[in-house]
């Protein structure tokens, strides 16, 4: 009962900040973000250290890490915010390889996740958006020795930096199935969508054809596993989301001492002081459940309610931080060089990410019982 | 990151140890949704069981075993308390704010002969005591008392009124602030004593409250008007050296501010509100079929899940002896903020009948909701309001501020 890193976990944790303060500085995070410097900047350094492979079985070249570490791993990274499919490779498309592929889809590709040769981005979601069965819409029809894709995937994280797709398709009747696809197959075009949103893009699938070695699983359907891996993933996304919390704490702090109004530090007033209590308080309501779930993931115990409440604070909290902290900076938090607007930004991408706050506390409700005709 | 002790065998032999010793000694008292309800004879049977805890050193269990606590890690005390919550029987099993409050502060700031004078008979559970902080001119602006105590040869000569005090089957002693020094500066003319309430010229009234909370544990109790007229303490009571009255306040109010809570208790009351969903119905149809009853539920469910865990990392990181600054003040306004937005919950779910209370056959759950629709606006104003609770916050992290508040001393 601790509620401390372990040893090995601080040595993580201090390697990627190193990693950081050298690759990815406040300039940096904000010219990707102008668009002045590519998206992909880092991703390489990023890989290089093995921090990608966090989740990956040893036998497949990871650290074959806990959920822990790479809630650490993660949270740092949260901390920037450093974009990149960092999220969608390393974690969401190797948890999916994990849950749902067979050995040789694992050993072909989660080696080469480890060293960044390839890039995984997951695309669920459609235009009718949603992160259920009946939301996916998008079908693959038998042809022999395979299946041809066609249809629109929106809102997916990091598709334009991907080698690969990890595709969501209808089988047959409400099957689903999940198909790696390769990004330059014919019929496939990314483009990432402009506005608020930071790194969402459209996947457009125009009869691209795979073979069945293709279907993770090889089975007709691979969404319950699929859950299970979406349920672990989302644990790790609200680390990160924590970590950008931290940061916009850790800004407001620092603004409400430096920023002089009425001949005081800014911070002297209570208006003031309540936002960034309430930031504080957003925060450590999204770590503790966070790091709780995460170790109930490690320990084998029960998660599923934790993993959604989570999610749904991380969420919530993060995007009213973001409201918070621009009430305390005022002008100067929507100039772009300041930094804030990068964390608005990816407050907002990733609300919706994974699911909604308030799916999420729906989810917890069924997971609690509270249904009708359970009792 | 472990949020779960791995119990060894010797920490499981001790469990052993005092679920035995439990069994044959804890009085067998019926549940009580308001503690108010408690008769006389069951508090005694609650008083005297907690003197068998004191003499086994297990009514204050982490408090040095030389004084008359048990010496016991967080481990072993957490074991206790679990042992105990069995019988729904906390620790201490009655209104007494020495052994985790006063005492404390007797123990950073006492004398060596202080120190062997009281804290063994209030860790033994011999006495109880009340604290007075409270006047009816100084509420969140504590340090403004006006009650005086002033030297007079070998004694304090102590004079005013304190309220919100103690519970409803009195103490040996209280601890209060006085005003030792009325010309010395705010925060330097403070005295702390400890005072024995049979002494000449004390009054205790009992205050027409909202919420009478009784007997149980440390909840909220009958709360008392206290008049001092003249009344001569000796000079000895005084803990700490005049003028040092609110340093040693410190120390209790940072343990009030949030650190109080055991790691132990759940909040029983959201399972009764859970069952009471599931069972229900509105206008002949399951009252959980509608979308926003399942959404108040859940919202009220996470926020209380919030409060424990944070409570739980405060009393963690305590046990190891780490020092918080502003989260045991996190906590608390969680806790309050949670209470209400709870009982509203809740009163949007059932309706009026929330309010109903027993043993009336119209009460929920045997009563325990109505206790909790008053107990929420009650809950919100000892160990400083809501909003005392964010000005800490936010000294304590520096908010406009380049030097942080310290924390009150703990040890």
């Amino acid at each position: 009962m601790d509620l401390l890193l372990n040893e090995q976990q601080r040595m993580l944790q201090s390697t990627i900040q190193d990693l950081l303060r050298r690759d990815f500085t406040k300039e940096t995070l904000v010219a990707i973000d102008a668009g002045d410097v590519d998206g992909s900047h880092g991703w390489p350094a990023l890989a290089s250290t093995g921090l990608l492979g966090s989740l990956v079985p040893e036998e497949h070249g990871g650290a074959g890490g806990s959920f822990s570490d790479a809630g650490v791993v993660f949270e740092e990274l949260g901390r920037g915010p450093v974009p990149g499919p960092h999220f969608s490779s390393g974690v969401f498309a190797t948890l999916a390889l994990r849950e749902c592929g067979n050995d040789e889809q694992q050993a072909a590709h989660l080696p080469r996740i480890v060293t960044g040769d390839e890039v995984f981005a997951v695309a669920v979601t459609e235009p009718e958006y949603g992160w259920e069965r009946g939301d996916v819409q998008l079908v693959a029809e038998r042809t022999s020795g395979g299946y041809t894709l066609s249809g629109v995937k929106l809102h997916v994280p990091d598709a334009v930096h991907a080698t690969h797709l990890l595709v969501a398709a209808r089988t047959a009747g409400e099957n689903v199935g999940l198909f790696i696809v390769s990004a330059d197959a014919p019929g496939v075009a990314c483009r990432t969508l402009r506005g608020l949103s930071t790194g969402l893009g459209e996947v457009r699938l125009d009869g691209v054809t795979v073979g069945d070695e293709a279907l993770l699983g090889g089975g007709p359907d691979a969404w319950d596993a699929f859950e299970r891996a979406m349920l672990q993933a989302t644990a790790v996304l609200s680390a990160y989301q924590v970590g950008g919390l931290e940061s916009v704490f850790q800004m407001c702090l620092e603004y409400s001492r430096t920023r002089r109004q009425f001949q005081q530090p800014i911070g002297r007033f209570q208006r003031v002081q309540d936002h960034i209590i309430d930031i504080v308080n957003h925060l450590d309501a999204a770590r503790w459940t966070t790091y709780e779930v995460l170790w109930k993931l490690d320990t084998g115990r029960p998660a599923e309610s934790g993993v959604h409440m989570a999610a749904a604070l991380a969420s919530e909290g993060y995007y009213l931080a973001c409201n918070a902290a621009h009430d305390v900076h005022a002008g100067v938090g929507i100039v772009r060089e300041y930094g804030l607007t990068l964390h608005t930004r990816m407050s907002r991408t990733l609300y919706h990410h994974l699911g909604s706050p308030r799916y999420h506390r729906r989810r917890v409700a069924d997971a609690l019982g509270l249904q009708p005709g359970l009792s | 990151m472990d949020f779960e002790l791995e119990w060894t065998p010797e920490q499981d032999a001790f469990r052993k140890e005092v679920r035995a010793w439990i069994e044959q000694n804890v009085p067998d008292i019926p549940d009580h949704p308001d503690p108010a309800d408690l008769t006389r004879e069951e508090y005694e049977l609650q008083r005297e069981f907690g003197r068998r805890l004191g003499v086994k050193g297990w009514l204050y269990p982490t408090m040095p075993a030389e004084y008359g606590g048990g010496g016991l890690s967080m481990e072993l005390a957490m074991a206790l308390e679990e042992e105990l919550d069995r019988y729904n029987m906390p620790l201490p099993p009655y209104y007494d704010t020495g052994g985790k409050l006063g005492g404390v502060a007797i123990l950073v700031w006492g004398t060596e002969e202080q120190k062997a004078h009281f804290l063994p008979m209030i860790l033994r559970g011999e006495i109880r005591t009340w604290q007075l902080l409270t006047e009816p001119e100084s509420g969140s602006d504590l340090a403004s008392v006006r009650t005086t105590a002033i030297r007079d040869g070998d004694e304090y000569v102590v004079n005013g009124t304190k309220i919100f005090v103690g519970s409803s089957h009195g103490a040996e002693y209280s601890w209060m602030i006085a005003v030792t020094d009325p010309d010395a500066p705010r925060h330097e003319n403070l005295g702390w004593l400890m005072m024995p309430m049979d002494l000449p010229g004390i009054t205790v009234e009992q205050m027409d409250l909202l919420f009478v909370g009784g007997e149980r544990g440390a909840a909220s109790g009958i709360k008392n008007t206290v008049y001092f007229d003249n009344v001569r303490v000796p000079a000895f009571n005084l803990v700490g050296g005049e003028g040092n009255g609110w340093k040693v306040a410190g120390t209790h109010l940072e343990i009030e501010h949030g650190l109080l809570r055991s790691a132990v208790r759940d909040d029983p009351l959201t399972e009764r509100v859970f069952d009471y969903a599931r069972s229900a119905k509105r206008g002949g149809r399951p009252l959980l079929e509608d979308q926003d009853v399942r959404d108040r539920l859940v919202d009220f469910y996470i926020d209380a899940e919030v409060t424990r865990l944070l409570h739980f990392r405060n009393y963690a990181w305590r046990g190891q002896g780490r020092q918080l600054t502003y989260e045991g003040a996190q906590a608390y306004l969680y806790q309050k903020r949670g209470q209400l937005s709870k009982a509203r919950a809740v009163l949007d779910v059932m309706g009026p009948q929330a309010l109903v209370e027993a043993p009336d056959e119209w009460a929920v759950a045997g009563g325990h909701v109505e206790v909790h629709q008053r107990g929420a606006i009650v809950d919100q104003h000892p160990g400083g309001t809501a909003e005392i609770q964010r000005v800490i916050i936010a000294r304590r992290l520096g908010i406009g501020r380049e030097v942080r508040e310290e924390p009150g001393r703990l040890r």
